[in-house]
């Protein structure tokens, strides 16, 4: 119980020295500790204005304008014709 | 002690009731590591009421004046406060000395203070703007609960149980669904604030919702967040308009109805929350944009079927590994790709409860396969000498089949292969219809593929036509 940091028993002059190797470890333990798990975290400030958010003019360049893709020189668009020579050749038999 | 209260007086008399709030943390300032210890020091468990009622009652060296029940409510709270700092120490010198921690102590300890807190605002009229006092209250008994109820999990009670009614889910998280009736409590007497708006608690409410959201989220009971909301609607007359509360509130509100909606699977309404959250979310906020995109992201693939850019992936590591496999497969029509890629991510999927819609996704990679067979048939011979070659319109069932079992072991039979073709037809991906004529060519298709986004159309089967209206 004696050698306990906050039992306050400790030589004074041994105090200040251990509570600044202390201090680190005090610092960032409790925040660790207490650090919210995987929902939405709190923000660090409670109000903000439009300039500390996402420019929404950005947002045309967040999504593919097309679904289509329409590069056939791929691995998989060669492939794809393979096949569908196989089922024309099968077909002439 | 005089830290904590000269800071109480401060905030007291400029109104503020974030100051006021930060003289209930229960983590101490870094520019004053030793504040919560000091304070526990600064009294003892016979004394503590005496000393607080001098600091906070008797002192005529603070700027304004309280009314005596007032005093005594924050004489009350800040007394359970000192006792739940006693339980954090404890916890905290524990931990450092790999000693057992009792959470659970810290918090019985912390939930006594929030309820001398909420009788405070129920019996001494403490003032709407000390609201704040509340969410350090909510926030931190929600942690506290979660911590207790991990060690309980972790340490098992030696007393088990051999009743038989012992259930061992509803003691799993004991502490939290504890901790989300007073929370509950919270969000009524908010709720219920009959005072006019500008000194109404009303303004606490979206901070104490979320609060709620998160818990009932943590305890897999999403449905409970829609009482909130049924709650809110019945109140809506009454209530500020969402606008005027700060962004923190409104961002983390609005993300938590967007994805009740999407849960719902209501993908248009939860585009619609999430959209504006992403909107407002402050820029360094980099966790929450990233789990405001990892459901806006398959939310926008099935509402309008296009996939993230890089660009709006790349600040997010997370969000690459997450989507990209699956984005390059849609992308490609890459079916067995796709499939691959959904089981790699499963876990994740499931745990993050965006499995199922992503896997709606299959149709629009399959979209994307049946489009690339249909241009990789190129062009047909006019009929007419003069005319311009045509797109082949007519394409082999079995060319489908054959492109569908790409990279998969298994064929697939026509029958199959008609019938999932009829269901993308149905869910307006594919404008095309069926030709039956099966004398000629077992079956045959005429298929429109150039628009991703027909309008409604008329499905005539028997004629293999099919008309716009």
């Amino acid at each position: 119980m004696s050698a306990a940091p906050q039992s306050g028993s400790a030589p004074t002059t041994n105090a200040t020295s251990s509570d600044k190797n202390a201090d680190p470890a005090k610092d960032t333990k409790p925040a660790a500790a207490l650090e919210e798990d995987d929902e939405f975290e709190d923000f660090p400030v409670e109000n903000w204005t439009q300039d500390d958010t996402e420019v929404p003019g950005d947002n045309t360049h967040l999504w593919e304008e097309s679904w289509d893709d329409d590069d056939t020189s791929e691995d998989f668009s060669a492939q794809l014709k393979e096949e569908l020579k196989k089922v024309e050749a099968s077909k002439k038999r | 002690m005089d830290a904590i209260f000269k800071d109480f007086g401060k905030a007291y008399a400029e109104f503020d009731g974030y100051n006021l709030a930060k003289t209930l943390a229960p983590v101490a300032p870094e520019a004053q590591p030793d504040r919560l210890y000091n304070f526990h020091r600064s009294t003892n468990f016979s004394s503590v009421q005496k000393d607080f009622k001098s600091k906070i009652l008797h002192n005529n060296a603070l700027p304004f004046k309280l009314t005596s029940e007032e005093s005594n409510g924050w004489v009350e709270v800040y007394c359970a406060y000192w006792k739940a700092v006693g339980e954090i120490l404890n916890a905290e010198a524990a931990t450092k000395t790999h000693n057992k921690v009792s959470w659970g102590k810290v918090y019985e300890a912390w939930k006594e203070m929030t309820v001398v807190l909420i009788r405070g605002y129920t019996n001494s009229g403490f003032q709407a703007w000390t609201v704040p006092c509340l969410y350090v209250a909510g926030k931190y008994m929600r942690v506290f609960a979660i911590k207790a109820d991990e060690d309980a999990a972790n340490n098992p009670s030696s007393a088990i149980n051999f009743q038989d009614d012992f259930n061992p889910e509803a003691e799993k998280n004991e502490k939290l669904e504890d901790a989300a009736r007073q929370l509950n409590r919270m969000f009524q007497i908010c709720l219920s604030d009959r005072a006019p708006l500008e000194e109404s608690r009303k303004w606490g409410i979206y901070n104490i919702i979320n609060l709620l959201f998160k818990t009932y989220f943590k305890l897999g009971s999403v449905s409970l967040s829609k009482n909130i909301l049924k709650a809110l609607q019945a109140y809506r007359g009454d209530m500020p308009p969402l606008d005027n509360f700060p962004l923190s509130h409104q961002v983390t509100f609005k993300y938590y109805v967007g994805v009740i909606c999407f849960l719902e699977e209501n993908y248009v309404e939860a585009e619609k929350h999430l959209t504006e959250a992403w909107h407002l979310c402050h820029k360094d906020a980099v966790r929450n944009k990233e789990l405001i995109l990892t459901y806006l992201i398959p939310c926008h693939l099935l509402t309008t079927h296009t996939l993230p850019t890089l660009a709006l992936l790349s600040p997010y590591p997370r969000l690459q590994d997450l989507f990209l496999p699956l984005s390059r497969c849609i992308k490609k029509g890459d079916l067995s790709g796709f499939d691959a890629a959904l089981i790699a991510g499963e876990d994740e999927f499931v745990k993050r409860r965006i499995y199922l819609t992503l896997e709606r996704g299959r149709d629009i990679a399959l979209r994307n396969l049946l489009r690339k067979v249909f241009i990789a048939g190129g062009v047909e011979e006019a009929k007419e000498p003069n005319a311009p070659p045509v797109r082949r319109t007519r394409i082999p069932v079995a060319e489908f089949g054959a492109a569908i079992s790409i990279g998969s072991k298994e064929t697939m039979d026509n029958d199959e292969v008609e019938c999932l073709l009829a269901n993308m037809i149905y869910k307006l991906v594919l404008f095309g219809a069926f030709g039956l004529r099966r004398r000629i060519y077992r079956l045959h298709m005429k298929v429109c593929l150039a628009q991703p986004y027909p309008p409604p159309i008329r499905r005539d089967f028997s004629g293999g036509t099919t008309s716009r209206t």
